[in-house]
């Protein structure tokens, strides 16, 4: 076996024994028993394994460690700071933006990534961003208007900077 | 936030507390579970002296949010907080058995029980205080589970203080008088879900979380009839499980088979995947399916149990002689899948004598008898521990995947944990069935309905749990269920009428989804009577009113109607918005009528669709839905409002985009590409009207919002077109065919060609001979002691590295998964396949004993120290070209490794080509040694490019043709394309076929970062090769860049312009929904290729750019989507998976003809695609 592979998520770095081709979502819940990814396809078609890595939204079903190795990875667990939930989880707890909540990771997830690129989105932008996570249980109504909540409360604690 | 489980024995041998219990009853149902033993009895409601609440119920939380409604009636009815109230859902042993969790019957039936036990513990505890105060019960009031006198006097006593030192248990009295909505307080308000923030932060503990000490991992391998389960093959099919298939795959701990039954255990979950991936089995033929694409000829081949009528009244034959016009119509529903987001999952722990199975059913009793029956242990013996799992919208694989992971606990004896596939969830879950719907009646001279002659006709749907099938527990003829008559009665008063139902056989797999018969008959009906009210010449809402006499239905339709702004009319508007876009608006009302039948109704529901229709691309856009609600007593209307949009946004999916597509034997809706959902920029607005009814019992939300969807959809086009559409899903192809009068089309299936022939090379032994007797014979070089590496400098040793890189030594010298350069590696080549060997300095199995002479010939004339001919496939006709000093220097580096003993397996090469004397042969007669003369002409650092790549870099051994006897050929031949591996390695010259030109500067970018945004990114044996050559410096991957762009044709002027050129030119080529490719394309391939796509970690290549999108052979491009790409060049690539697993034949050659066309559509059609698929998915991979 070669070096053990380093890993940061959620801020702690972690080493594995693994071989490179160890898919990350495995890792991070089996190994890390961070239960928030969720495994949906294995063909990054779904997002319900969307984890952040270095910032990006990443698919971690069809990520492998290898190609995760030596960068900083961020769970749905990793989101909230010091017992603070991050805005995003705040809005789509406000809207109630779950049914069964299986997409509820992936959704969240790709919305952070989204809005930290584009921190003001239209609906429309919205409902773009989100194209490919799928949804069964039909909960789009509520997680664009927490994806709108999030945006507007950004704003807000924005404009409230000194 | 963990399911809650609490043991009722220990709650109840407690005391300080009050219980509310029922004697356990025996539940009739679609599955009869063993009797309760005499005396049983099952607690409904815990109240304790901390103030706790704890309540029972036998229906699960399916993701509708029941765990919040049915705590807020407890809370209501015993007047505590809502957050003192803990649900207990589900689990055997712990809840009552009440039966599955179907028929949205949780509110409106499940939860009466609690309802009353709260009430009734109210009033034991306010009678208890009424004693202890000294007030009469009827002057105290309860508030936050204090009770206190009316008057304000203060004094007070809680429920905790009532229950200190008492145990007090009473048996449920079902009477109990429960609150007027006149006094609720919690029950109507918009509650927030329990569940929800556990879910937004990751605490929340599905069924797939679930992890118990010893766990094992499982997955199964189902049998190639996915989705069948009727017929005698069925648990008979299986010939062969070849486990040494496994025996590379570490941690495997066993592979189970029983019957057709398999599965495969490891220590560690992607172990265990990978073993059902890899593991070889052999099955039997089985019969053919019907053609299911052609439902309505399916479901009339289908055999028939029985007709049952329904419902007749008045005469038909007298109705129809006097009708003034007659209208027959036939509607037909597609199959559909539950498509839960997430793949069923369970964990099971069986030992000798009993089990624990964690499951995410939606009826744990039914699914204890399945066990029972399974492992033949008493059901006593079985606890289900009920976990919450992804929404499953009627019967998905979780009950099924249970029974998995009993199967494998057991054969191992340790927990097990079973994760079914993507595709396996697809493939087998139950599906929605199909069904056929032939309408006969008219109106009558004043526009009045005539009669009213309703057949509908429904394939069964038992779907036995499938590991009891499988197995051969349970013989495969599934019993035909009556199933197909919900909401068969129409809800218009037609005075002439007969209803009936054909109950027919299976077949495929199916169960209940969502508004089950119910939303197919709803279509009917409501189509129907929108196609009344056109031919009398009247407004469809107004029509309907005339004859609908259910007062609650009329103030719904009205309300609804009223609310979206009908628009009076008395035939479609066909109103346009611009150009080829038109505007329709359509109406269809449902009462939700479901159990067996006459069954009872759920919420009564109303929908106005506002839809957009492109008459030139057909597409549909459904743009708003206004959606009216009756459900009785609302008791959490946020709750409802959100079935409301569930219900409206998956039922306008089926309506709009969902059918099961199926080949001769199985199901071929895999994965998400070839079951399109709706995503969110389809996603309609949604107004809801919830009528108020707080006086009336709650009804059952959790399906009615669906039933009116297709109708109101198929109006509302007609509304727009003045077309009618009878048969979802109203696909683009459809609809254009419907709007040209033809009917609708179909799939046509490409004939499966014979695989390609691999050349045979038998001819060529007698040229190779011929030569081989004109050849000295070649000696050994005496072995050596291995050299110490301190001899050689340090700075050698660096630079044969950074050469060894250059020459990818390690790429083929290492087997997948392997020690660097310690060989093994299978090489697959034309002529058979030849293992790399083993470059480290081992005396026994590597080139310990190599002598740098031997080392130098082997390098430069293909022979190996023993005096034998190393094949071709090792380039030394391209390594006779290295310098001295860079040879010794890498002859430093490979004797300084690390030393590993590693011997590589036998080659298996073809005849002649496994007689190695031959190739002295091919050598004299194609190989030409001699280092490279520096061209003066040219620049020092074209010939330094040149020295690497047609040395040490090897272009050509991949990049040029070879002739018959895989000799690279020469001339203008030179890197002009060739083949290695299976992969088409591209012309390198002006012969390229990419689209833009390579230039010196995206030659260097691609070869250090596997990526060109012009050309796309490095995959196959091309991946590793930028990969190796990341530990090559700057300049000579500069030369290497200098020297191939001077072989490649002239540069164009803006590539970029070019560029964009050509992606305009693909995104106005062609429309995904169009095609089956275009579908499968927007579903499995555009997250991380289309431009729009989402921002996603890795390289975004464009398409209308890819060389392999634009070659003259498909075969790149197929393999790319057969295999992925498992190793990126560099990790900021990303990875792409492989759908080798996921798509078949067929489907893969759609998706790459919709490529072609769409990407690169100035290119030949490529022919014959499903053929190299075929040709390519049986070659072996690495």
């Amino acid at each position: 076996m070669s070096a053990p592979i380093l890993l940061q998520v959620n801020g702690e770095t972690h080493a594995f024994a693994l071989p490179r081709e160890t898919p990350l979502i495995y890792v991070l819940r089996n190994d890390l028993g961070l239960n928030g990814p969720k495994f949906g396809c294995g063909l990054g078609e779904c997002g319900a394994c969307t984890v952040l890595m270095d910032g990006r939204a990443t698919r971690s079903c069809v990520t492998t460690l290898g190609t995760a190795e030596g960068r900083a990875v961020t769970t749905l667990e990793g989101l909230a700071t010091q017992g603070t939930l991050h805005p995003v989880q705040a809005a789509f707890i406000a809207e109630q933006a779950a049914q069964c909540g299986y997409c509820l990771n992936g959704m969240i997830m790709t919305t952070v990534a989204f809005l930290a690129r584009n921190p003001s989105p239209t609906e429309a932008e919205a409902r773009a961003a989100l194209r490919y996570n799928l949804c069964r249980c039909g909960t789009h109504v509520e997680i664009l208007r927490a994806v709108l909540r999030a945006a507007a409360g950004s704003d807000e604690s924005m404009e409230a900077q000194p | 936030m963990s399911e809650p489980r609490p043991d009722p024995a220990a709650l109840l041998a407690a005391t300080g507390n009050l219980a509310i219990l029922r004697p356990a009853q025996v539940v009739h149902g679609l599955v009869p579970s063993a009797a309760p033993k005499d005396g049983a009895l099952d607690l409904f409601l815990l109240v304790d002296d901390t103030g706790t609440v704890t309540a029972f119920n036998g229906h699960v939380d399916l993701g509708t949010g029941i765990r919040t409604a049915l705590a807020q009636i407890v809370a209501e009815e015993l007047d505590v907080a809502l957050d003192r109230v803990t649900m207990v859902l589900g689990h055997t042993g712990v809840a009552p058995n009440q039966g599955g969790t179907i028929a949205s019957d949780s509110i409106q039936v499940s939860a009466r029980p609690l309802r009353h036990a709260a009430a009734q513990a109210r009033a034991h505890l306010v009678a208890l205080a009424a004693k202890a105060l000294g007030i009469p019960a009827d002057e105290l009031e309860v508030e936050e589970g204090i009770v206190r006198p009316r008057d304000g006097r203060n004094t007070g006593l809680s429920y905790a203080d009532l229950l200190k030192g008492r145990a007090d248990r009473l048996m449920l009295h079902q009477e109990t008088a429960v609150k007027p909505a006149s006094e609720h307080r919690i029950v109507g308000r918009r509650v927030p879900r329990v569940d929800i923030p556990a879910k937004a932060t990751g605490t929340f503990t599905y069924v797939h979380d679930v992890r118990v000490p010893g766990m094992l991992h499982g997955r199964v391998v189902r049998p190639p009839y996915a989705g069948i389960d009727a017929g005698p093959f069925v648990g008979k099919s299986l010939i062969r499980v070849d486990e040494h298939s496994v025996a590379h795959v570490p941690g495997v701990v066993a592979v189970v088979t029983m019957g057709d039954f398999i599965g495969v255990v490891a220590e560690r979950e992607e172990q265990a995947a990978e073993a059902a991936r890899v593991l070889k089995t052999e099955w039997r033929d089985t019969p053919a399916l019907p053609d299911l694409s052609r439902t309505e000829e399916a479901l009339r081949g289908a055999e028939k149990a029985k007709t049952r009528l329904l419902h007749e009244q008045g005469n038909l034959d007298t109705a129809r002689a006097d009708a003034a016009q007659v209208l027959e119509a036939t509607y037909v529903w597609p199959y559909q899948m539950h498509a839960s987001i997430g793949p069923s999952c369970a964990v099971a722990d069986v030992r000798e004598d009993s089990a624990t199975i964690w499951a995410g059913t939606q009826n744990p009793y039914w699914l204890r008898t399945d066990i029972s029956l399974l492992l033949g242990l008493p059901e006593e013996d079985i606890e289900i521990v009920r976990f919450e799992a992804a929404g499953c919208y009627g019967r998905n694989c979780a009950d099924d995947v249970a029974a998995d992971a009993a199967l494998l606990s057991r054969a191992v004896g340790r927990p097990v944990r079973v994760q079914l596939t993507r595709e396996q969830e697809h493939a087998w879950e139950p599906k929605g069935a199909g069904q056929l719907m032939e309408v006969k009646g008219g109106i009558n001279a004043d526009g009045t309905p005539a009669f009213y002659d309703f057949l509908t006709r429904y394939p069964s749907n038992a779907a036995v749990t499938l590991a009891l099938l499988l197995t051969g527990r349970v013989p495969a003829d599934n019993p035909v269920y009556e199933m197909g008559d919900r909401t068969a009665i129409p809800p218009y008063a037609y005075d002439v009428m007969r209803v009936a139902v054909d109950d027919v056989a299976p077949i495929v797999r199916a169960s209940w989804l969502r508004g089950v018969s119910a939303l197919p008959n709803s279509f009917a009906h409501e189509s129907y009577v929108d196609e009344l009210a056109a031919a009398a010449g009247v407004d469809p809402v107004d029509y309907r009113l005339r004859h609908l006499h259910d007062p609650r239905a009329v103030d719904l339709v009205k309300a609804t109607a009223e609310r979206a702004g009908w628009q009076k009319r008395t035939g479609p508007r066909q109103e346009v918005v611009e150009g080829d876009i038109v505007r329709g608006q359509g109406f269809a009302y449902a009462l939700y009528v479901h159990s067996k039948f006459p069954g009872y109704g759920a919420a009564w529901s109303a929908w106005v669709a506002d839809v957009e229709v492109n008459t030139a691309t057909g597409d549909v856009a459904v743009k708003r839905v206004t959606v009216g609600q009756d459900s009785g007593l609302m008791i959490n209307p946020a709750g409802i409002e959100h079935q409301i949009h569930g219900n409206v946004i998956q039922s306008t999916s089926r309506a709009l985009k969902e059918q099961v597509t199926f080949d001769e034997q199985a199901v071929t809706s895999r994965e998400w590409g070839a079951y399109p959902i709706l995503t969110f920029p389809e996603v309609p607005v949604i107004n809801v009207v919830l009528m108020p009814r707080p006086d009336d019992p709650p009804l059952g939300s959790g399906e009615s919002a669906s039933v009116p969807s297709a109708a109101a959809i198929a109006n509302a086009i007609f509304d727009a077109t003045g077309v009618r559409l009878r048969e979802p899903p109203f696909t683009p192809d459809r609809v254009r065919a419907a709007l040209a009068g033809e009917a609708p089309p179909r799939p046509v299936k490409e004939k499966t060609r014979k695989p390609w022939l691999a050349m045979a090379g038998a001819a060529l032994a007698g040229a190779l001979g011929m030569a081989t007797l004109a050849l000295p014979i070649r000696g050994a070089i005496a072995p050596i002691a291995p050299p110490d590496p301190s001899a050689f400098s340090a700075d050698m040793i660096a630079r044969g590295k950074v050469l060894a890189a250059l020459g990818d030594c390690a790429v083929c010298h290492t087997a997948n998964g392997g020690i660097a350069n310690a060989g093994g590696q299978p090489l697959h080549t034309p002529f058979g396949t030849v293992y790399s060997t083993n470059l480290t300095p081992d005396a026994e199995t590597g080139i310990g004993t190599w002598s740098y002479a031997a080392f130098e010939r082997a390098m430069r004339e293909g022979i190996g120290r023993d005096g034998r001919h190393l094949y071709p496939a090792f380039p030394y006709t391209a390594f006779s070209r290295i310098s001295d000093a860079d040879m010794q220097a890498l002859y430093a580096f490979l004797m300084s490794q690390p030393a590993v003993t590693a011997a590589p397996p036998e080659n298996r090469m073809t005849f002649p080509f496994n007689i190695r004397p031959l190739m002295a042969g091919w050598n004299m007669l194609f190989h030409r040694p001699g280092q490279l003369q520096a061209e003066p002409a040219q620049s020092p650092q074209w010939n330094r490019g040149r020295y690497l790549v047609e040395g040490l870099g090897h272009c050509g051994a991949c990049h040029t043709p070879r002739n018959a006897l895989a000799a690279e050929k020469g001339g203008a031949a030179y890197l002009a394309g060739g083949f290695a591996d299976g992969w088409e390695a591209p012309a390198l010259t002006e012969l390229s076929k990419a689209p833009i030109p390579w230039t010196e500067d995206e030659l260097f970018t691609y070869l250090r970062t596997g990526f060109s945004r012009f050309h796309g990114t490095a995959a196959g044996p091309m991946a590793p090769v930028v990969h190796a050559l990341s530990e090559v410096p700057d300049a000579d991957v500069r030369a290497m860049a200098v020297y191939l762009a001077s072989l490649s044709g002239p540069a164009i002027a803006d590539p970029v312009a070019a560029a964009a050129t050509l992606e305009a030119k693909a995104e106005a080529s062609l429309r995904p929904m169009d095609t089956v490719g275009g579908r499968l394309f927007a579903g499995a391939c555009a997250a991380c290729h289309a431009p729009e796509g989402p921002t996603l970690f890795g390289a975004r290549p464009a398409l209308a750019l890819n060389t392999n999108v634009h070659a003259a052979r498909p075969d790149n491009l197929i393999r790319v989507i057969l295999e992925g790409i498992p190793k990126p060049a560099v990790p900021e690539l990303g990875d792409m998976p492989a759908f080798r697993d996921s798509l078949n034949d067929a489907q893969v050659a759609d998706l790459v003809r919709y490529m072609r066309a769409k990407f690169a559509p100035d290119a030949p059609a490529w022919e014959g695609l499903e053929g190299t698929v075929a040709r390519l998915r049986a070659a072996p991979t690495h």
